[in-house]
């Protein structure tokens, strides 16, 4: 890792051993929660994938690779897949944008201002989902919803919303980006604060503009914060499902539904085949794995001087 | 910075954020209004105009939310405020134990080389991407061997020892402990301070920002954790408020007052929170991450 | 502030240390039972006299109406009169109770009784988790109102799983107010049985939607399980088919094909409109709020959740071509659950009876549920209701029950997901096809 300094040449086996100890117990309380109680239970979920275990027969037979084959053959699979990607390859750059936008509008106002912003948009994280989806199904109501009031009001034709087979993806993607925009924001707030002023008037004293000054100066400094919201927000969006439950529960005709809601559908609701979702979720968690490996290591690539 | 003239794009920014911040603060306001509003205000029939504001306060919808009654500690108490109760009790319980364990484990990954550390930050990290959905039912099973499941407040323990287990408070803490300097650490060492002295005098009060950021995120996570909550917590008695606004919602959806009643009782609390520690939460968010 | 801050920290660091040099291990393992040691055995309600009496949860659907306190007036009589054992009731609701059940069921962690309907009883009962009933439902047989009910309560291997209480018929709900607007009042049949013909149902929905009385005349929701046999009772009715082939099987036959056709048309002509992101409750609301002039899922409870006051609301039954119905139906009733327990199995029954039984508390329990009981000795519990009396009279168009088929949860969602793609522009006997694929695959 970063830390080479520590590497001092003479260091004897018996310090190295007993650096070791004492990292271990510090670790040994965190440890303790992570292994007991996320570990073994994870452990338990993948041993399950390989199994047919269903609600009428808990333990089930091990099947092989059986389930994750039956996953590639799964036309709902797959389309959830596809609609999972799509909220993940839509959320990821317009929620960095948005926010390193608002960021870069509010970081040079005055701080009550500035603060004023950061918390609302913050909100949403905060209030949590199931209380705010009650008032975003009413919005979104195709018959008496606040939209389609706005819209009539205008003289409009009103317009499907959750119910539209073309719109409903997009209506929880927009619910998705409220929840999500909040942290990246304070982060960029931040960043943006800490680039080198200095720097920055050199370039407007050589003539550059504000693009150029953004674009040459801001940009690079402010990339490891980019890349960390990238990492969040990849796995927030890999992982949304309240919202899809209390939305749409996954229609019309499957295109709001997403990998997390049909494992989830397919563990407590339809057929139960607890086999199956776990592998369902064993696929996911490798997929956000690599994604996450990538971005950190792109991220690494770009921090270390 | 020196100012600057007013360009046409800075009055385009301005309002398009007071927009935005009227869209983002909406639901809110209609949840706190809701919960006052009368029945008539509420319905809005096809060609009626939205209520926008309640023509009349009324606290109804409270009443039938707090109509059922239940005791803690020997003292009578709408079930509602029980369900509060359980949410802060939960919510304290794992963002307490989960500074403590994470901070502790944090530092140990920044600053510290032993056997295996490659091994246990790589798990910490995969952790992360897993659905919490896959671990439910397992986790359950475990939970009932251990004997939680059977109790009020076995109960709650059974959702707060995974919600502190859950690997982002470390990989947090990590990142804060990475701005410790090791020269201190170093210094202190030579100067024969134990390890645990070192961490507390030197290493913790250069992590205390990030106490703020990780305290408030756990607090948020643990409140808002609904899976987890929905298979653990069985009883009356050990319900959370976001268990008991679903319940709600399912049995009463045509009563939109109460369910608003409800949300604003579930919301409210947790905002004034991160309104009162939104300093340190920015402090500490900031600089875990901005270091990378 | 800053002083509150520095206290938690302290405090949890304090405790953080102490787990860390003293063995985390130890600490928490013995906190945890003793936490939960605690309030197991001496739960807060008062009659513990000599301790041992054995305990029985019972995990209460809103059957009995919500909040209303009756679960617990029931527990309490009970438990003055059976010193030996001790009720306790915990609510959980349509929309997250199935959830818990399954995950309760299969971590070892069920209750003991259950208040529900075959569709997810009868699952149980076929999957091992039940106490057969057999000898209460023997002892019931010669008392039934109809012996069509027995089949609501026995499994797959003719075991009883299920302990009826009362039934009561699915029908469709009509805006009055509404329709008379529309001068649509003539097409509906309000006398006698009330039965009434496809014909007359497709030419009301034409009346509604050309007076704009309502914004749109019908909604068939469609999407998700809740109240699914309302679409299902409208589409099996209006040209007479049936969900379940001769074979036994999930069926969608031509007949079904034709209504399915027939729904379209009248979707692409807005006579009615879809749902795509409605299940019955989002619906029954958008008819109690008149935004829409009939609900295809009323029953004996809805009828008093979504009253108004603002209209009347008139109960048919489902239009069909011959003019005969055929009706689905609810079953309420209650399950033991298999913890390796005789006593708490006894005390479980014992419970039972007494809710469903006692000559006090069974008709009473009857009356709570709105709905009839399933002992003819009960009698007429309405009398004098004319209302409730139609409703009663209903029972002559009972269809088949197949709620407890083999199948049947994994068929629900495929049920939604047809109407979303036939409304959608599917071919409706290429989405039959496909539907019964599927839902005969498992």
């Amino acid at each position: 890792m970063a830390n080479k300094k520590q590497k001092a040449p003479a260091r004897s086996l018996i310090l190295q051993r007993r650096e070791t100890v004492v990292s271990y117990l510090f670790l040994l309380p965190a440890l303790f929660f992570f292994v007991g109680f996320v570990i073994t239970p994870m452990v338990m979920g993948v041993i399950t994938s390989f199994t047919d275990a269903s609600f009428t027969n808990p333990t089930g037979q091990f099947v092989g690779l059986k389930n994750y084959i039956r996953l590639f053959q799964d036309k709902i699979f797959i389309k959830s897949a596809v609609n999972t990607v799509i909220i993940v390859v839509v959320s990821v750059p317009v929620v960095t944008a948005f926010s390193l936008w608002v960021g870069s509008v509010i970081y040079k106002m005055k701080s009550g201002i500035r603060s004023f912003y950061r918390c609302v948009f913050y909100l949403p994280v905060v209030t949590g989902s199931v209380a705010v989806t009650v008032v975003w199904k009413w919005m979104f109501d195709k018959y008496d919803g606040l939209l389609n009031y706005i819209i009539k009001a205008f003289g409009g034709s009103p317009l499907p919303w959750t119910s539209g087979e073309s719109m409903a993806l997009g209506c929880i993607i927009l619910i998705l980006l409220t929840t999500s925009i909040g942290q990246p924001i304070v982060l960029y707030v931040a960043a943006l604060g800490n680039v080198d002023v200095s720097l920055e008037e050199a370039a407007k004293v050589d003539g550059a503009n504000d693009f150029q000054v953004f674009w040459k100066i801001k940009w690079p400094s402010i990339m490891p914060t980019t890349l960390y919201v990238a990492v969040i927000t990849t796995i927030n969006s890999f992982q949304c499902f309240a919202l899809i439950q209390l939305l749409t529960s996954g229609g019309p005709n499957y295109s709001t539904s997403t990998v997390m809601y049909l494992l989830y559908e397919i563990a407590f609701k339809t057929t139960k085949e607890f086999g199956y979702a776990d592998a369902m979720g064993v696929v996911l968690a490798i997929v956000i794995a690599l994604f996450s490996a990538l971005q950190f290591k792109v991220m690494n690539g770009g921090t270390t001087e | 910075m020196k100012k600057k003239a007013v360009t046409p794009y800075m009055i385009i920014c301005a309002v398009l954020l007071a927009l935005l911040a009227v869209f983002f603060l909406f639901p809110l306001y209609w949840i706190i209004t809701g919960s006052v509003k009368e029945k008539s205000d509420i319905i809005i029939k096809s060609g009626e105009m939205v209520k926008w504001i309640p023509t009349r306060i009324t606290w109804d919808n409270y009443q039938r939310l707090f109509k059922t009654a239940t005791e803690l500690f020997g003292i009578g108490m709408p079930m509602a405020i029980r369900w509060l109760f359980n949410s802060v009790f939960i919510s304290v319980v794992a963002m307490g134990l989960t500074c403590a364990t994470s901070s502790l484990a944090g530092y140990a990954l920044a600053k510290k080389r032993f056997w295996g550390k490659g091994i246990v930050f790589g798990l910490f990290v995969c952790a992360m991407a897993l659905p919490k959905q896959v671990i439910l039912i397992p986790l359950m099973t475990e939970m009932s061997n251990l004997g939680l499941l059977k109790s009020v407040w076995g109960s709650m323990f059974a959702v707060i020892f995974p919600v502190v287990g859950w690997p982002f408070g470390v990989f947090l803490m990590k990142q804060f402990s990475e701005n410790i300097p090791s020269s201190l650490l170093e210094a202190a060492r030579i100067d024969g301070a134990s390890e645990l002295r070192t961490f507390l005098e030197v290493a913790f009060p250069i992590i205390k920002p990030g106490f703020g950021a990780l305290a408030i995120f756990t607090f948020i996570n643990s409140w808002n954790e609904y899976p987890l909550q929905l298979v653990m917590l069985t009883q009356n008695e050990s319900k959370t408020i976001s268990l008991g606004i679903a319940s709600k919602l399912s049995e009463m959806s045509n009563d939109f007052g109460l369910i608003m009643a409800g949300a604003a009782l579930a919301a409210v609390p947790i905002i004034i929170v991160f309104l009162c520690f939104q300093k340190y939460f920015t402090q500490g968010i900031t600089m875990g991450a901005v270091k990378g | 502030m800053k002083k509150i801050l520095s206290v938690v920290l302290a405090t949890t660091l304090l405790a953080g240390t102490l787990a860390g040099c003293g063995g985390g291990q130890t600490a928490e393992t013995t906190a945890a039972p003793a936490a939960g040691g605690t309030e197991t055995t001496a739960a807060p309600a008062a009659d513990s006299g000599s301790g041992d009496a054995t305990e029985i949860i019972w995990w209460a659907f809103p059957t009995f109406g919500v909040d209303t306190g009756y679960e617990q007036e029931l527990v309490d009589a009970f438990n003055a009169a059976h010193p030996e054992y001790k009720v306790k009731v915990e609510y959980i609701d349509f929309t997250s109770g199935p959830d818990k059940l399954t995950a309760a069921l299969t971590s070892g962690t069920a209750p003991d009784i259950l208040f529900d309907a075959p569709g997810r009883i009868i699952e149980y009962g076929n999957a091992g988790y039940l106490v057969s009933l057999d000898d209460m439902l023997d002892a019931l047989k010669s008392d039934l109102t109809s012996d069509a009910l027995i089949e609501t309560c026995v499994g797959a291997d003719g075991t009883a799983w299920m302990y009826p209480i009362s039934s009561s018929p699915f029908y469709m709900g009509l805006n009055k107010e509404a329709l008379e607007a529309a001068d649509a009042l003539q097409y509906v049949n309000l006398e006698g049985d009330r039965t009434w013909t496809t014909d007359d149902f497709v030419k009301m929905c034409e009346a509604l939607r050309d007076a704009g009385s309502t914004q749109v005349p019908a909604i068939v929701y469609c999407g998700g399980q809740g109240g699914d046999q309302g679409t299902r009772a409208l589409v099996n009715n209006l040209y007479s088919s049936s969900i379940v082939g001769e074979d036994g099987k999930w069926n969608m036959d031509e007949n079904g094909v034709k209504a399915l056709a027939l729904l379209k048309s009248m979707y692409d002509s807005q006579a009615l409109d879809a749902g795509f992101d409605m299940a019955a409750a989002d619906e029954l609301q958008k008819f109690q709020q008149e935004t829409c002039a009939m609900t295809f899922c009323f029953g004996t409870s809805s009828e008093i959740t979504y009253a108004s006051e603002d209209f009347t609301q008139e109960a048919v039954p489902f239009p069909s071509d011959d003019g005969t119905p055929s009706l689905e139906y609810l079953v309420n009733g209650f399950c033991v659950f298999d913890n390796k327990d005789e006593a708490r199995a006894e005390g479980s029954k014992e419970f039972i009876k007494f809710i469903c039984d006692d000559a006090e508390w069974g008709p009473k329990s009857v009356v709570k549920t709105n709905a009839f009981p399933v002992r003819k000795s009960f009698g007429d519990l309405y009398e004098g209701d004319e209302h409730m009396a139609l409703l009663a009279s209903w029972s002559q168009f009972y269809g088949p029950y197949y709620n407890t088929r083999a199948g049947f949860a994994a068929m629900r969602p495929l049920w939604f997901n047809m109407l979303q793609q036939v409304f959608n522009g599917k071919d409706p006997q290429e989405a039959a096809d496909e539907f019964n694929t599927s839902a005969n695959a498992g």
